[in-house]
């Protein structure tokens, strides 16, 4: 009865121009948020399995250097250098495969496949950030793990299939396609199946366990050791300038190089940043128009609340109705703007997912959604409840 | 809620006035329950002032209004609500009934809140009155003296331990002057509650105990 009494003088007309501006605002807000989050591991092509501070370096390989034949592999001495660095934690030595190796990918049930060459490099286990139950190889039950480059993945993608009119393939899926490895040497020639457990950015090789190549090389190899074409250093403070001197001046490339990734990076804070910003000023205005529809509507009720107030009820009672409208416009205007994020993201979303990116949580911009429209609602009902408050003497 | 006690109470517009002839503006006065009392009054010497003081909203004079010894200006706004759903029953003169809404629907917006009077009570009350033909009616469309049966019904849908009526009668003819006069007396007798009664000349007929020049 109490709403009937007061919803005279409700706007729907200004609430709707609230509900719009507050759902425009928040849109942008969120989407910015979702679009960051969804984005940026485009950009920072973020490892699972490396941390950010192990750098893996190999020599540069220049037309000079190769036609003097300049060594391309690191020798006892250079390691020992880099180790004496006081940057340097620990060095990690990559290991080749010191036998013939043939893929074979199976094509679902069409039955093609696709059969080429292939070598394995490994790296020891402590470097390698992977759940050990799917990076460890098992003689009895033979089974090859491996992590290839992300790079072989955008080469078949926005190469191979683009021009073939193959279907691309995301991430996913190529994990769940069916790998053979035919290793061979020694007079044996075997056949194991293979999993891809991942895929890295900066390691531009095929990494197996150590313990499998271990196995294999004695297995197939001919026992000569040849010496690391990689490194992979530990560093200690991440980010310093004398490593980068230092890679310089020894002629050593640093993989997956994060100087260009990180101003784009930058960028993509700055960008996401303005945006948010754009947004954030629009639900700050919606909040002021709703605020400002509120007190006029107080305003020409300002009789009947205080009426109501003389019968007995309690300011909490006489605001109750405003607080419903404000909280049900708000939420309404949340749910709306959640929509369009989820109906935009999915509108993106295939064009990232061509570049082998999953995309990030909605959670972030769900919460920050959230997050905007408590404190908005908030705001209007402690502003509505001190106004209310505000006629209890006359 | 056995006595309300005016200690020096004066209205911020009187200031200044050493004696203003009231027997309640600057003096000690005590009101008890169970009493019925009148305030005779002449038109704008703070009759109404007097009510909206007792009943807490406006605090625009100087002295001391208490229930009970306590300042009714250290009550907290949760002790207010219960005071005027529970222990003060006030008609304002102006009435403050809601036009856009029924005779019914302005009874039951007080009565939800106490709980105090059935259905058949609130109908029996209407017709008493004369006026149970206009329940479904809104009360925009009803006369001065038909709105004053109105909001008195709607006084009586409470407890109290005071009632307190502003120029009850002021638009009402002899006939139900006595009818309120009655009402108002079983319902103070039966919860032993005091009557207080402001007029400017057309007062309720009741016997007052005491009688006090405003």
């Amino acid at each position: 009865m109490i709403w009937k009494l007061l919803r005279k003088h409700v706007s729907v007309t200004q609430l709707a121009g609230f509900a719009l501006a507050n759902i425009v605002g928040l849109t942008i807000v969120m989407l910015a948020v979702q679009m960051a989050t969804d984005i940026r591991p485009v950009i920072e092509d973020e490892d699972s399995f490396l941390r950010r501070d192990y750098i893996v370096i190999t020599r540069s390989v220049t037309t000079t250097g190769a036609l003097m034949g300049s060594p391309t592999d690191f020798s006892a001495a250079d390691v020992a250098d880099i180790e004496a660095q006081p940057w340097c934690g620990r060095v990690g030595q990559f290991s080749a495969s010191e036998f013939g190796v043939e893929a074979t990918v199976g094509l679902g049930g069409s039955g093609h496949a696709m059969r080429t060459q292939f070598f394995f490099e490994a790296i020891p286990t402590d470097f390698i950030d992977v759940n050990s139950a799917d990076w460890t190889f098992n003689p009895n039950r033979p089974e090859v793990p491996v992590i290839i480059s992300r790079d072989y993945l955008s080469l078949y993608n926005f190469g191979f299939a683009t021009t073939q009119g193959l279907p691309r393939i995301s991430e996913g899926q190529m994990e769940m396609i069916p790998l053979q490895f035919t290793l061979s040497g020694n007079g044996l020639r075997e056949t194991l199946n293979g999993r891809i457990v991942g895929f890295s950015t900066r390691l531009n090789t095929v990494i197996v366990p150590q313990d499998f190549m271990t196995w294999a090389n004695n297995r197939y190899g001919d026992g000569n050791t040849q010496r690391p074409q990689r490194l992979i250093i530990e560093s200690t403070s991440p980010g310093d300038v004398a490593i980068d001197q230092y890679m310089e001046s020894h002629n050593y490339d640093v993989a997956g190089d994060k100087t260009n990734s990180s101003r784009a990076g930058h960028l993509l804070t700055v960008a996401t940043g303005v945006v948010v910003a754009v947004g954030a000023v629009i639900s700050l205005l919606a909040f002021f128009v709703l605020m400002l529809s509120i007190y006029l509507l107080l305003q020409k009720n300002v009789r009947k609340l205080q009426t109501l107030l003389l019968l007995g009820y309690s300011p909490a009672e006489v605001s109750a109705p405003y607080v419903k409208i404000v909280a049900g416009v708000n939420l309404a205007a949340l749910v709306i703007a959640f929509a369009a994020v989820i109906a935009i993201r999915a509108w993106y979303m295939p064009t990232l997912r061509a570049l082998g990116v999953d995309g990030g949580t909605i959670t972030t911009a769900l919460l920050c959604g959230i997050v905007i429209m408590t404190a908005i609602s908030a705001g209007n009902i402690f502003a509505i409840r001190r106004r209310v408050a505000a006629l209890w003497h006359g | 809620m056995d006595t309300i006690q005016f200690r020096r109470v004066l209205p911020h517009v009187f200031a200044g006035r050493e004696d203003t002839g009231s027997e309640i503006w600057l003096r000690e006065v005590n009101l008890q329950r169970g009493k019925r009392y009148l305030v005779d009054a002449q038109s704008g010497t703070g009759k109404s002032s007097m009510c909206s003081y007792i009943f807490g909203y406006r605090v625009d004079y100087s002295g001391t209004i208490a229930f009970d010894d306590v300042d009714t200006r250290q009550l907290s706004v949760a002790r207010w609500c219960d005071i005027r759903q529970r222990h003060i029953a006030y008609l304002p003169q102006e009435m403050r009934l809601f036009p856009e809404l029924t005779v019914l629907e302005n009874i039951n917006l007080k009565n939800r809140l106490t709980n105090h009077k059935t259905a058949s009570q609130i109908a029996d009350l209407l017709q008493c009155l004369g006026v149970e033909d206009k329940a479904n009616s809104l009360v925009a469309h009803l006369s001065i003296g038909q709105q004053q049966r109105v909001a008195f019904v709607r006084t009586l849908c409470q407890p109290a331990e005071f009632y307190l009526l502003d120029e009850p009668v002021s638009h009402l003819d002899n006939e139900n002057n006595s009818l309120i006069a009655r009402l108002v007396s079983q319902e103070a007798d039966a919860l032993g509650a005091a009557i207080i009664v402001t007029s400017v000349g057309n007062h309720l007929n009741l016997n007052y105990d005491l009688t006090l020049k405003m």
